[in-house]
């Protein structure tokens, strides 16, 4: 398991007591630790470098479970984002939340565990509702779950409800504490996948591709049911032959058939964020693509390169199997049609349509 | 002698060759036209006297004042009254005092401040600049601006002089200092023997490190085309006209699937013949899927004519398909 360098935790003002912060701080014996007081910027916690260095603990005040951001004027699936901290250590070029989120350092915030009861309320209140809840929209799932034990929590806590999913999203091939638990139905492990160039260029830190699938495969073989995303394509000359192998790879390792779903996503970001990436990774050429303003203000590749990106892959797909749910993210109708051949039209079919791979996939 | 009580100077005739009058640890100048002052202070003198302090070779270096003393030595003066700071006086003290001596009576051109602030990096954290300075130089106040403008000093001398006469976008010079020598110097180049807007600039710049970079090309070589120098030589053309083409090859080059859907849409318009006064105005590079239609007309009658024969005008349902090249019957 891949563990990444910290040099020194920042405890904010009100996380001393809480038991997730205990825990990281006995699980990082040696590790300096600075009191730093909510919302004030450490010295050397500079946004420009993220800091990724720097742990801080935070007592959050704000609501931990929360409906995914979405973007205006596109389709988006009704996910619920399980709040449990921001950034994560791996460097991945095209990262929304350098301009989203907009702060630095790996950001935990250390009270989820005794705020699980007031999601639980919240689920329970709704049980004719599927609740498909993530954790690797702010952060990486599993990358820093050696230093928090979110699985040790999570999945008991999760796995025990029958109207909601908890999906796992990751980067890594850190599964051991996945797999040594005794909870599965419920839980999804889910896993980020691009082209070996586009690992190596543009997501600096994270495990391999074929770590990645090994991984998956080992999870799949654990009883756990496995989620895919190929979230950002990446349009380059010869991208057609490197999503290919992606695919390859699946057939050779993975079982099609418990696959909840597989989604698609083009690379998009807001107009601001190119020049803070170009400005971090001077050698990224992600941006060479054909990029134009959407709907919503980011810049998405025009509209004709990216049906042909999801055509081409969702058909491959198809030909491993015909069944794996294979849905666009912030999409509209008509890249759907054209892509997909078929399109959901709303959000709100979008996600019954992904509620039902749940209760086909789950059994909820 | 009168003495500054704050100050602890001392008023004194200095000999100008008595004054280094090379650009000091303490200058904030660059750009600029000695002739009014010069005119100024051959009609009535130094006004206010500058500020000196000795330096280490027995020169007096100069805190404040340093045009003043380049034009009194113009003119030819031997001498002139200059206050005389402490040689204890604490080098940050000097830097901030020519600073609000400079800010209470003219405008800092963009490379000014950026001396300024690279001074103020000797003694200051870029967070205390951030905080305390940026905003009185009337500069947004965060670190990639503070990094945009710190990095000007390693551009060239003629990039640097297009910057203060505002001749070049503070944005392109930004980009600038991420490429080569000889690339900066060719967009400076371009941006300044014709004249763009700073949005121009920008949108060109860009399309210009991109096209280099997916092409694997220099942006010399780009601008150096036959295309792009064909239009800035064309003596039919005025300066608007030149810019605009140029801006057309670049995004033909950048936006190459874009360009050729909007020519695509543009032919199908033609064929269906739309009446005079009537424009279909697709949606922003074709992301969106709402068209709209345009009807120029001055009265009803027209209106209802125009409509009667919008309304049988064939190839017409074919519309938001011709930028994918289906075109009418």
């Amino acid at each position: 398991m891949r563990q990444f360098k910290i040099s020194r935790i920042l405890i904010e003002r009100g996380a001393e007591n809480d038991s997730l912060a205990k825990r990281i701080l006995r699980r990082l014996p040696n590790i300096p630790v600075e009191n730093v007081e909510p919302r004030e910027r450490a010295p050397g916690e500079d946004i420009e470098g993220m800091d990724k260095m720097s742990l801080r603990i935070i007592h959050f005040r704000g609501e931990f479970l929360k409906p995914c951001p979405g973007t205006r004027r596109y389709m988006c699936c009704g996910y619920q984002i399980l709040n449990v901290g921001t950034n994560c250590p791996m460097e991945c070029s095209y990262c929304f939340l350098q301009s989203y989120v907009n702060q630095p350092s790996l950001r935990i915030f250390t009270n989820l565990e005794d705020k699980l009861n007031v999601i639980g309320e919240i689920i329970d209140a709704s049980p004719d509702r599927i609740f498909r809840i993530g954790t690797g929209e702010f952060t990486d799932s599993l990358s820093l779950d050696y230093l928090t034990g979110w699985s040790d929590f999570l999945l008991p806590f999760f796995s025990h409800r029958k109207n909601c999913i908890l999906e796992l999203k990751t980067k890594t091939s850190s599964i051991k504490s996945l797999i040594e638990s005794r909870y599965r139905k419920g839980i999804i492990i889910a896993w980020s996948l691009n082209t070996r160039r586009i690992i190596a260029k543009e997501e600096r830190r994270t495990a391999s591709l074929r770590s990645r699938v090994l991984a998956a495969r080992q999870c799949q073989e654990a009883g756990f049911v496995l989620g895919f995303h190929f979230d950002p394509l990446v349009h380059y000359p010869g991208w057609e032959e490197d999503y290919e192998e992606i695919v390859q790879l699946l057939e050779r390792y993975i079982d099609p058939e418990p696959i909840i779903w597989i989604s698609l996503g083009s690379l998009r970001y807001m107009p601001d964020l190119k020049w803070t990436i170009k400005g971090r990774f001077s050698g990224t050429d992600i941006f060479d693509g054909e990029f134009v303003r959407g709907l919503d203000g980011k810049f998405r590749y025009f509209k004709p390169i990216r049906v042909e990106m999801y055509a081409k892959l969702s058909e491959r797909l198809k030909k491993w199997y015909d069944d794996l749910g294979v849905y666009l993210c912030m999409e509209s109708d008509d890249i759907w049609g054209q892509s997909l051949g078929w399109s959901p039209g709303n959000s709100a079919n979008l996600a019954t349509y992904l509620d039902g791979r749940v209760r086909k996939l789950v059994g909820h | 002698m009168m003495e500054k009580k704050l100050l602890g100077s001392t008023l004194s005739d200095v000999a100008i060759s008595d004054i280094d009058l090379r650009p000091g640890p303490f200058s904030m100048s660059f750009g600029f036209d000695l002739e009014p002052l010069k005119a100024s202070i051959g009609r009535f003198g130094v006004l206010n006297s500058p500020y000196l302090l000795k330096g280490p070779d027995r020169k007096f270096i100069v805190v404040a004042g340093y045009r003043r003393l380049l034009a009194a030595r113009e003119l030819g003066w031997p001498d002139t009254a200059c206050q005389i700071v402490p040689d204890t006086f604490p080098p940050f003290e000097a830097l901030l005092l020519n600073l609000n001596d400079n800010l209470t009576h003219r405008q800092l051109n963009t490379i000014e401040k950026a001396m300024v602030l690279k001074k103020l990096t000797r003694y200051l954290k870029g967070e205390e600049i951030i905080k305390n300075f940026m905003s009185i130089l009337g500069i947004p106040a965060n670190r990639q601006t503070l990094e945009v403008f710190l990095g000007l000093e390693e551009l060239e001398e003629t990039i640097r002089v297009s910057l203060a006469a505002e001749r070049l976008s503070l944005r392109v010079a930004g980009l600038m200092t991420g490429i080569g020598r000889d690339d900066r110097l060719r967009i400076n180049d371009l941006f300044t023997t014709i004249k763009w807007s700073f949005n121009q600039q920008w949108e060109a710049a860009q399309m210009l490190i991109e096209i280099a970079s997916r092409e694997g090309r220099s942006i010399k070589e780009l601008i150096d085309e036959k295309e792009i120098m064909e239009v800035l030589g064309n003596d039919r053309m005025n300066n608007p006209q030149k810019v605009k083409s140029v801006v057309k090859i670049l995004k033909a080059r950048r936006l190459p699937s874009l360009l050729e859907a909007e020519k695509l849409f543009k032919r199908g318009l033609a064929r269906v013949s739309l009446p005079l006064g009537v424009r279909i105005i697709p949606p922003p590079f074709f992301e969106g899927i709402d068209y709209k239609l345009e009807i120029v007309f001055r009265k009803g009658q027209e209106l209802r004519e125009k409509l009667a024969v919008l309304s049988h005008l064939s190839g017409l349902e074919m519309v938001t398909d011709f930028w994918r090249g289906m075109e009418p019957r």
